[in-house]
């Protein structure tokens, strides 16, 4: 037993008790793990610090959706569907139709979330995607008019976050863009107040049509990690979790920008932020050709 | 009033499909199934893959089709609830979830849906047989289920017992064993019941000329439930020869249902071996990692 020479301040620094595997220290000091990580450049994960996590986007994917697509951010995975249904205008919009997103952040998806009405976050992603849909007009929602006053379209947009693993808005953002340019809507007819649509044949052009988007916003994230503030595009859960606060841009295809929200992190300077929008600007190009793929 | 969701209008409804007078629909009488490629007895290919959720302790994904749904498993972990007092035994909570797309008419999710209640009911029924739960006391393991598309109510609850059994073995969860699920539907198919004195010669049922000719079809999707005298789903551990749960609903006689159970004995050893297959590649792919 080599117990009396543990006492040697020598023996004790090579003593096994006080050595951390890795993730045992990750464990403990979690920020401190992190900053090892962060002063050499790069990320556990082995990403550069404004490196985003490979992107997937398929579309058409739920055959009982007028419109869907999944998109899988590293290990977040959304899937957007969207179905048309028909309903009374408001008064006072009589020819506009209605756009409705939410977001769903189930238990299943991480333990994170509490099964029930939806929780704080999933609120403020559902009313940050609602605003970027209203605010930049990607849609007029005089298409969607069936019957001036009686009858429009309404399309219920419900995000369903399969994986959780950060991100959530950059990702759901992504899959509603998608899944608007992906639905197809069979063309209605009013008569004496009761619409129908033919089904039987094949959803063609001649029988169905699409929704012309305005603009097709798409987001980038960023952590700000720190009291320097280091930006890390596309945090993950573990980052975002100990993350400062959080820089989201989303630009259109334009390069303009459609929405910039910074929150927490006290205050970041001009020049953080334009390093943001650049490498927002550089990122949503890439997101594009992804979902242009397709 | 939900303040919690993006409000929409309160009232939408989707819009009456009108069919051509020559279109053509698919009945059991066409004596063929829906997807004329497959057989009565045949089940769609499965697509099964464990660990999609990254932050579950055990998950998988499973389709069937145009059935696809997702399932993740947490646990085991301390009962929170207060007043649940002391229990030996492990609980198994089951949350089985249709998201608003997943099937043809949509689903208001911002009311309690009895339905789902129930196949979180069976499912965990189906479950709490194999999973040793007795070793797990004052713990709870939570196993979620969303469907994303539902292609006919019998498959979906089989597809969620193969998924939710998986999820729970790739969690490290002690079992007896897997539980794997299968459904199926019988339905009268041949020329209907007064036309049947031409068929008589030729129909296989010898006997009674009037009883009309009930034909099994496993796996059944939308189109043909839609069809079905009465269905049957099954919930079977295959290595033990064990039933973990026998759901029946609908017109059926005697004979009628011990075939369909035989017939979805077989198939759940079928489906067994992809769920074996998927487990087998997750050790793989943990192993290379």
């Amino acid at each position: 037993m080599d117990t009396t020479t543990a006492t040697t301040p020598m023996n004790l620094e090579n003593s096994p008790a006080f050595t951390f595997t890795a993730s045992t220290f990750q464990k403990l000091h979690p920020i401190e793990y992190f900053r090892k990580f962060v002063s050499q450049g790069v990320r556990p994960d082995g990403r550069l610090l404004n490196g985003f996590r490979p992107t997937t986007v398929h579309v058409g994917v739920i055959t009982t959706a007028n419109g869907s697509a999944m998109v899988r951010l590293g290990g977040t995975t959304v899937v957007c569907g969207i179905k048309a249904e028909v309903a009374e205008p408001k008064l006072d919009s009589p020819d506009q139709g209605y756009l409705v997103p939410n977001v769903d952040l189930s238990p299943m998806c991480s333990s994170a979330f509490r099964p029930g009405p939806p929780g704080e976050q999933a609120q403020v992603v559902s009313d940050a995607i609602n605003r970027v849909l209203k605010e930049s007009k990607v849609l007029d929602l005089k298409d969607l008019c069936i019957e001036e006053g009686k009858a429009v379209w309404t399309l219920w947009v419900d995000i369903v976050c399969v994986s959780y693993d950060g991100n959530i808005y950059d990702a759901a953002l992504a899959s509603v863009m998608a899944a608007l340019a992906n639905v197809r809507i069979r063309n209605p007819s009013y008569a004496g107040g009761i619409i129908k649509v033919a089904g039987g044949e094949a959803i063609s052009d001649e029988n169905s049509f699409r929704l012309k988007l305005n603009r097709t916003p798409l987001s980038s994230s960023f952590a700000l990690f720190d009291t320097s503030l280091t930006l890390l595009a596309d945090p993950n859960f573990a980052e975002e979790s100990i993350s400062q606060g959080q820089i989201s841009i989303t630009i259109d295809e334009h390069d303009e920008l459609c929405a910039v929200s910074k929150i927490g992190a006290g205050s970041s300077s001009q020049a953080l932020l334009r390093q943001c929008v650049d490498r927002a600007r550089e990122r949503s190009k890439e997101l594009r050709a992804i979902m242009s793929a397709q | 009033m939900d303040r919690k969701r993006v409000p929409g209008p309160e009232l939408s409804v989707a819009p009456l499909v009108e069919y051509p007078i020559d279109h053509e629909r698919w009945t059991p009488q066409q004596e063929k199934r829906h997807d004329p490629k497959r057989q009565p007895e045949d089940l769609r290919p499965i697509y099964l893959k464990t660990g999609l959720i990254s932050q579950a302790s055990g998950s998988a994904y499973i389709e069937l089709e145009n059935t696809k749904l997702a399932c993740g498993v947490y646990g085991p972990r301390p009962v929170k609830k207060i007043g649940q007092g002391f229990s030996g035994m492990g609980v198994l909570n089951c949350d089985f979830k249709f998201a608003t797309f997943a099937c043809v008419k949509r689903r208001n999710n911002t009311r309690q849906d009895p339905q789902e209640k129930e196949l979180s009911q069976i499912l965990s029924q189906a479950l709490a047989p194999a999973v040793r739960l007795e070793l797990l006391p004052k713990s709870v393991i939570d196993v979620y289920i969303t469907v994303l598309e539902s292609d006919g109510w019998g498959s979906c609850l089989a597809a969620a017992i193969t998924a939710a059994s998986v999820a729970l073995a790739h969690a490290g969860i002690e079992m007896l064993d897997l539980v794997a699920g299968c459904s199926a539907s019988y339905m009268q198919i041949g020329p209907s019941i007064s036309s049947t004195t031409t068929e008589t010669s030729s129909s296989s049922g010898a006997g009674n000329p009037i009883t009309p000719q009930i034909q099994i079809f496993m796996d059944a999707d939308t189109e043909e439930e839609k069809y079905e005298q009465g269905a049957i789903v099954l919930a079977y551990m295959p290595s033990l020869n064990e039933v973990t749960h026998l759901l029946q609903n609908g017109k059926a006689e005697g004979p009628i249902i011990n075939q369909s159970v035989e017939h979805c004995m077989e198939a759940c050893n079928k489906v067994y071996a992809v769920m074996h297959h998927a487990l087998l590649e997750s050790m793989k792919e943990s192993k290379d990692a």
